[in-house]
C-alpha cells in the first residue's frame, strides 16, 4: 500500500510514489471506475469463455470402436427384469435386491465384498475445511438400528497392477428400486460385463452400488472414507462393541450360491483415477436423450476440465446425446440480460465490420444462456454444496462426475429402451477406455473454472481479472483514508509547511503511526465476535429435538449477548460520547482499518473458493465504499446526502446474512412462507457440508456487516 | 502487576492447550521476562541519554515514554506467532531462549551469562554466531544510546556559553559523570572473550563424549551445521531457500549456497557501522535478516525479531509503513496456510501458490528491516537537530 508514500517529503518523488499519490488523491474515482470494470468484465465473462479442448494427448477419446453390443444390452435388460420382478414382490426386505446383484456379478467373475456402514448425522465441524477428511474415530452418532449396505464389486485388470481404478457409481434405494434406478444399474451392469472381457484394461474396475437409503452422498463417503482409513481389527471391535452385530454377511451368505466368492473384508484397488456417477431419469426430455453433467464438489471445487470435456466429447460427436449443465431458469427469460445480449451482439457486428480479425461477438440468445448457465455455476461453487455423491470424492482428490442420461419418451418400447440402453451403456464404455489411458492423474488441464456451456468456460486467468477489478478499489481507499486520517490533524502529520515548529514539539513521541492500533482493535473485536457467532450453532445443535425456529432465536440471542461480553473482557471501549475533534480521525481510521480487513478476506476467500468470494465482493465492496458516519450525513439536509444514507442503510441491510437470505429468497420465490427458520435450515445445509462458504458468510458478512454498522454509528450514537 | 495478571491468565490459557509439554512453553515465558528486563535496562538508558541531551520536556513527561520492556514482551507472548511455535513444539522457543539470554547478559554487561548464552545459541542453530558483533559492541560501549558525536556536541555547546544558573551546572556534571561509558572498554570484551572458549570447551567436550560412538565430533558438524549450510532438506517451509534449491541446476548449487550465506555476511559490516552506537538495534538487524535468509526458517524465529521490535518502541514510533506491515503480515500468515492445503491436500494448486506467499513475507520482512532501520536513523537526526539549531544559534 502506497498510504505512508504520500507522506516523503521529497521534492520529486519516483514515478512509482507519485503514481500512488496520484491514485490515493483521485481515490473516488478509481474505485468507482474499478467497481464498474469488476462488474462489467462479469458480465462480460460469456463473451470471454474458450471453447474446450481436451488438453491431456494421453487420453485419445472416442480412437476405438465401442465394443459395447447388443449381447450385452440384453444382460441389461435381464437384470433390470429381474429387478422389476424383485420389486414387485412384497418381500423385497432390502438385503434381497443386494443379493441379486451380488449373484450377478459374481457371476461374471468379479470380486465381492459388502460394505456395511452407518448413516452419520450431519456434523458440523468449524475447521473442517483445513483438515483431511475425518477417520471413521468420531461415531458417538450412530444410530445403530438403522445400516446401509454397499455392494462393491472389483474387476482385476489383466494389464494392470493392481494400483489404480476406476469407479462406477449407481446408487439406488435398496428398498424400492425406481425404473431409472433399475435402469441405471443395468447400463452399469452391462459395461461391467463387457469390461470382464476386454484385454485392453489397465486400471481396476470397481463397481459401487451405493445404497441411498440415506442419502446418495452419505453411501458413497461412507465407502469412501472405510476405503482410505483402514480399520485395524482394533477398531472393528470397538465398532462391535458399539453396535450389535446383526449378521448381514453371514445371512446373505446363508442364503447366497457364491458363497465363496464374497469376502468378509473391505476390498481395494488402489487409488482411483476418476468416478462416474451413473443415474438414469425418463421421460422427462422434449426432442432428444440428453445427458445431465453435475460437477460441483464441496467447497466450489470442480474435477479437472478433461473429464468433463471427455464426457462432452464422446456424447456430443460418438453417441448424439445432448449435453446439458445446470442453468439458472428464472435467468433465461430476463428482460434486461436478453438487451444486453443484443447489444453485446450488435457491438459484435460492428467490431467485424471494422476488422473481420475481431471475432468477439456472440449471438444474444447463446449470451443469455451462457449467462445463466454460468450464474448457476457460481451459485452452487459458491454455496459449497456437492450437487451429487461426486462431491464425495473429490474430497480425496478423485476427479468425479455425475453423469444423468434422460431419455426422450418413457421407456416402455422395447426398442427404444434397448437403443438408449446401447447408447448410455457405449458412452460410458468409451469415458472408460478414455481414462483407462490416462498415465498418471488428471493434471493437465484446468481444476479452477467456470462452465458456460458444455463446450465453454472460462479459466481463472479470465475471470480473476473480473474480481481483482472489483476489489482493486479496496486498499487504494483504505491508503487514502489512511492518508487522510493524518492530514485531519496537524499535529500527527509531519508539518511540512511548518518547519518552524519547534524542535521539542516535533521530537514530542506521540505514536503516530501508531494511531490505527485503537482501530485494529475494534475491527479484532468484531472480527473475533464474528467467529464466535458462527462457531455457535455448534454447540446449539448440540441440545436435543429443536425445530429451526427455536434453535434460530437461541442463536439470535445468545449472538447478542456475547458482543458485550467480549468487548469487556478484551476491555475495549465503544463508547461514543467522546469529543467530537479526534472522533473524525477515528473514524476514518477505523473505516479504513475494516477495509484492509475486508480486503485481506475477500483475497483469501477467492483463492479457498473463487465463487463465494466474488458474490461476497459484489456485496461488500460497496458496502465497504459507502459508509459514512450516518450523523454527519443526517445534519446537513441535502438531497445527495440523503441519498447516500438511504444507499449506506439499504447496503447495510442487504449485507447482514439473514436478511440478504430473505431479501433473495424473496425476490425469487415469493415473499409467502418464509420463516426465521427457514435461515437456520439453509444454514444447516450449508454447514452440513463443512462448507468454507459458511465459516465465510458468517465470519465476513456479520464482522464487515457490524464494523459498517459501528462505523455509521460512531458518530450517530 | 497487570503484567503479572496477564502472565497468569497467558499461562493458563495455553498451558491447557499444551498439555503434556512444558518445557517450551516455560521457555516462552521465560523468554518475555528476559526481553522485559533488557527493555528496562534499555528504557533506562534511554531516558538518560535524553536527559544529557537536554531534552528535558520530552524526558519528564511521565506519559511520554512507553514502557518498552513490557511492551516487548507482550508482544512476544501473545503474538500468534510464538503460540503457534510453541503450540507446534518446535524447538525454536529453546533457541531465542539462547539468543534473548545472551543479549540479556550483555546488557548487564555479564560476561559469563552473555558468553554462555552465545555459545548454546550458536551451538544450536548456527546463524546467531554474527550476533558476536553486537555482543562486543553492547560489553564496549554499553547499551543503545545516540550517536556519540551528539554528545561531544552537547559538551561543546556546554563548554561554549556557560550561563551563570545552577541547571546548567548540574548538567555539566551529568555529562562528566555520562563520559565514562561512552568510551570503549576492553576489560568485559575480553571477559566475554575467554568465557567465550571456556563455554566453547565445555560443549564441545561435553558434546565429544556423547557423540564418541556415533563418528565423533567432525561427524557431528557434518550432520549439524553442515545440512544447515548446504539445504539439503528441500520440504517447504516459509522461507524462500527450497524452492530456489529445488530449482536450481546441480552444477551451480555451491555457488549460490556461497551467495545466499554470504548475503548474511556482506550486510553484517555495513550495518555494525553505521548503528554501532545502538548494539541491541543491531542484535534485532541481525536476528531479522539471518531469519530471512536462513536455511530453515520457521515461524519462531520472526516470533523473535518481532518481540524484539518491541524494544525499539520508542525510537520506532515514527516508522512508517507500519500499518501496511501490520497489514500483510496477518494476511500472509493467513493465506500460506490456505495456498500450503490447495496445494498439498486439495491438489488443485501448485507449488508455486504456496511458494508466492513464501516470497511476499520475505517481501514483507525486507520491508520491515528497511523501514525500521531508516526510522532509528531518523529518530538519531531529530535528536541532533535541536543541538545543531543551538549552535548555529550561538554561532
Amino acid at each position: 500500500m502506497a498510504e505512508s508514500e504520500a507522506e516523503v517529503p521529497k521534492a520529486k518523488p519516483r514515478p512509482i510514489v507519485r503514481l500512488g499519490i496520484f491514485l490515493i488523491s483521485h481515490s473516488c474515482l478509481f474505485s468507482v471506475i474499478c467497481c464498474t470494470a469488476g462488474v462489467l468484465t462479469l458480465l462480460l465473462l460469456p463473451v470471454l469463455a474458450k471453447n474446450t479442448y481436451i488438453s491431456e494427448n494421453a487420453l485419445m477419446p472416442g480412437s476405438a470402436n465401442p465394443m459395447f453390443s447388443s449381447q450385452e444390452v440384453s444382460e441389461a435388460n435381464r437384470l433390470v427384469k429381474s429387478l422389476t420382478s424383485l420389486d414387485s414382490k412384497p418381500v423385497g426386505s432390502g438385503i434381497e435386491s443386494q443379493r441379486l446383484i451380488a449373484e450377478y456379478m459374481s457371476d461374471l467373475g468379479a470380486e465381492i465384498s459388502y460394505h456395511k456402514f452407518y448413516p452419520r448425522s450431519n456434523q458440523f465441524h468449524p475447521l473442517h475445511f483445513f483438515s483431511y477428511p475425518d477417520s471413521g474415530s468420531t461415531r458417538e452418532n450412530v444410530s445403530c438400528i438403522s445400516h446401509g449396505l454397499n455392494t462393491v464389486g472389483i474387476i482385476r485388470a489383466p494389464r494392470g497392477d493392481g494400483k489404480e481404478a476406476i469407479v462406477l457409481v449407481t446408487p439406488y434405494n435398496s428398498l424400492k428400486v425406481g425404473p431409472g434406478e433399475a435402469l441405471s444399474l443395468g447400463i452399469a451392469y452391462s459395461v461391467f460385463s463387457l469390461l470382464t472381457q476386454v484385454t485392453w484394461l489397465a486400471k481396476d474396475i470397481i463397481w459401487l452400488v451405493a445404497d441411498s437409503r440415506y442419502g446418495e452422498y452419505a453411501a458413497v463417503n461412507a465407502w469412501l472414507r472405510d476405503y482410505h482409513m483402514p480399520v485395524f481389527s482394533g477398531l472393528s471391535a470397538l465398532k462391535a462393541e458399539i453396535c450389535p452385530v446383526s449378521n448381514v454377511h453371514n445371512e446373505l451368505k446363508e442364503n447366497s450360491v457364491t458363497e465363496r466368492k464374497i469376502n468378509d473384508g473391505f476390498r481395494r484397488a488402489g487409488t482411483m483415477a476418476t468416478a462416474l456417477v451413473i443415474k438414469v431419469t425418463d421421460g422427462s426430455e422434449h426432442f432428444e436423450d440428453s445427458l445431465s453433467i453435475y460437477a460441483e464438489a464441496s467447497n466450489g471445487q470442480m474435477p479437472n476440465l478433461d473429464l468433463i470435456n471427455i464426457v462432452n466429447y464422446l456424447a456430443v460427436h460418438r453417441q448424439g446425446l445432448r449435453v446439458k449443465v445446470e442453468k439458472m431458469r428464472s435467468l433465461i427469460n430476463c428482460k434486461w440480460l436478453k438487451i444486453l445480449g443484443e447489444i453485446l451482439q450488435s457491438l459484435g457486428h460492428v467490431a467485424k465490420s471494422l476488422n473481420p480479425q475481431w471475432k468477439f461477438g456472440i449471438p444474444a440468445k447463446d449470451y443469455v444462456e451462457g449467462a445463466a448457465t454460468l450464474a448457476s455455476s457460481l451459485y452452487y461453487q459458491a454455496l459449497g454444496v456437492p450437487t451429487g455423491p461426486h462431491g464425495a470424492f473429490r474430497d480425496y482428490e478423485i476427479d468425479a462426475i455425475t453423469m444423468e442420461i434422460s431419455s426422450r419418451v418413457a421407456l416402455n418400447n422395447k426398442a427404444r429402451k434397448n437403443d438408449f440402453l446401447l447408447r448410455g451403456g457405449r458412452l460410458i464404455e468409451g469415458v472408460i477406455r478414455t481414462v483407462n489411458n490416462l498415465l498418471e492423474k488428471f493434471h493437465q488441464s484446468f481444476f479452477l473454472y467456470l462452465l458456460t456451456s458444455p463446450s465453454k468456460f472460462v479459466s481463472v486467468g479470465v475471470y480473476m481479472i473480473a474480481f481483482a477489478l472489483l476489489v482493486a478499489s479496496l486498499p487504494v481507499v483504505a491508503a487514502s483514508l489512511y492518508a487522510d486520517a493524518h492530514k485531519v490533524d496537524p499535529s500527527f502529520g509531519i508539518d511540512k509547511s511548518t518547519p518552524q515548529a519547534s524542535a521539542t514539539d516535533e521530537l514530542s513521541i506521540t505514536p503516530r503511526s501508531c494511531k490505527w492500533l485503537n482501530a485494529a482493535k475494534k475491527v479484532f473485536l468484531v472480527h473475533l465476535w464474528g467467529a464466535v457467532v458462527s462457531f455457535l450453532p455448534y454447540f446449539i445443535c448440540q441440545i436435543p429435538s429443536c425445530t429451526p425456529t427455536t434453535s434460530f432465536v437461541v442463536w439470535v440471542l445468545l449472538s447478542s449477548f456475547s458482543l458485550p461480553i467480549l468487548s469487556l473482557i478484551l476491555g475495549s471501549s465503544f463508547s461514543y460520547g467522546r469529543p467530537s475533534q479526534p472522533q473524525k480521525r477515528d473514524w476514518t481510521l477505523l473505516k479504513s482499518v475494516t477495509i484492509s480487513a475486508a480486503f485481506i478476506g475477500l483475497c483469501l476467500m477467492s483463492v479457498i473458493n473463487f465463487a463465494t468470494a466474488e458474490i461476497g465482493a459484489l456485496l461488500m465492496v460497496p458496502m465497504c465504499l459507502m459508509a459514512q458516519p450516518l450523523k454527519l450525513d443526517i445534519r446537513s439536509r441535502k438531497l445527495r446526502k440523503f441519498l447516500r444514507v438511504a444507499c449506506n442503510l439499504a447496503l447495510g441491510f442487504l449485507g447482514f446474512p439473514p436478511a440478504g437470505f430473505f431479501v433473495l429468497k424473496g425476490a425469487f420465490e415469493g415473499f409467502g412462507g418464509i420463516t426465521v427458520g427457514d435461515f437456520w435450515s439453509w444454514l444447516e445445509s450449508i454447514w452440513s457440508w463443512s462448507s468454507a462458504t459458511y465459516l465465510y458468510i458468517d465470519e465476513m458478512g456479520f464482522s464487515v456487516d457490524v464494523t459498517e454498522r459501528d462505523d455509521i454509528r460512531v458518530q450517530s450514537g | 502487576m497487570v503484567l503479572h495478571c496477564y502472565f497468569h491468565s497467558l499461562g493458563h490459557s495455553r498451558s491447557k492447550e499444551l498439555k503434556g509439554n512444558p518445557i517450551t512453553f516455560y521457555a516462552d515465558i521465560v523468554n518475555a521476562m528476559l526481553i522485559r528486563a533488557t527493555g528496562q535496562n534499555l528504557q533506562m538508558e534511554y531516558t538518560r541519554s535524553l536527559k544529557l541531551l537536554d531534552h528535558v520536556k520530552l524526558s519528564e513527561k511521565p506519559g511520554k515514554i512507553i514502557p518498552s520492556g513490557d511492551i516487548a514482551a507482550l508482544v512476544y507472548l501473545w503474538n500468534p506467532f510464538t503460540i503457534v511455535a510453541c503450540v507446534g513444539l518446535s524447538t525454536s522457543p529453546i533457541e531465542n531462549l539462547a539468543i534473548i539470554l545472551s543479549l540479556y547478559g550483555a546488557c548487564k554487561r555479564q560476561a559469563p551469562l552473555a558468553a554462555f548464552g552465545w555459545v548454546i545459541a550458536t551451538h544450536l542453530s548456527l546463524y546467531p554466531a554474527i550476533l558476536i558483533i553486537p555482543m562486543i559492541l553492547l560489553l564496549g560501549y554499553g547499551t543503545d544510546t545516540p550517536p556519540r558525536k551528539l554528545f561531544l556536541q552537547r559538551r561543546n555547546v556546554e563548554v561554549g556559553d556557560n550561563p551563570p544558573n545552577d541547571r546548567c551546572c548540574e548538567r555539566e556534571e551529568v555529562v562528566h559523570r555520562s563520559e565514562v561509558p561512552h568510551v570503549f572498554s576492553w576489560r568485559p570484551v575480553i571477559h566475554f572473550f575467554c568465557w567465550t572458549s571456556l563455554w566453547s570447551v565445555y560443549v564441545l567436550v561435553l558434546c565429544g563424549i556423547s557423540v564418541k560412538q556415533y563418528g565423533g565430533l567432525w561427524e557431528l558438524f557434518k550432520r549439524t551445521y553442515g545440512f544447515m549450510l548446504t539445504v539439503q532438506d528441500l520440504s517447504p517451509n516459509i522461507g524462500v531457500l527450497w524452492y530456489f534449491f529445488a530449482e536450481v541446476f546441480d552444477f551451480f548449487r555451491n555457488f549460490f549456497l556461497i551467495v545466499f550465506h554470504g548475503n548474511i555476511l556482506f550486510m553484517m559490516l555495513p550495518l555494525a557501522i553505521r548503528l554501532k552506537h545502538r548494539p541491541c538495534f543491531l542484535a534485532f538487524v541481525y536476528i531479522a535478516i539471518s531469519s530471512m535468509l536462513k536455511s530453515y526458517p520457521s515461524v519462531g524465529d520472526s516470533a523473535l525479531y518481532l518481540g524484539l521490535l518491541g524494544l525499539f518502541v520508542n525510537e520506532l514510533a515514527d516508522m512508517q509503513f507500519s500499518f501496511f506491515l501490520f497489514c500483510g503480515y496477518v494476511g500472509v500468515s493467513l493465506l500460506s496456510p490456505v495456498m500450503h492445503n490447495l496445494w498439498i491436500w486439495r491438489g488443485t494448486g501448485n507449488a508455486n501458490f504456496y511458494f508466492a506467499t513464501a516470497m511476499a513475507y520475505a517481501c514483507l520482512q525486507i520491508i520491515l528491516v528497511v523501514e525500521s532501520v531508516s526510522a532509528m536513523l531518523n529518530h538519531d537526526r531529530k535528536l541532533r537537530k535541536p543541538l545543531t539549531e543551538l549552535q548555529d544559534g550561538k554561532n
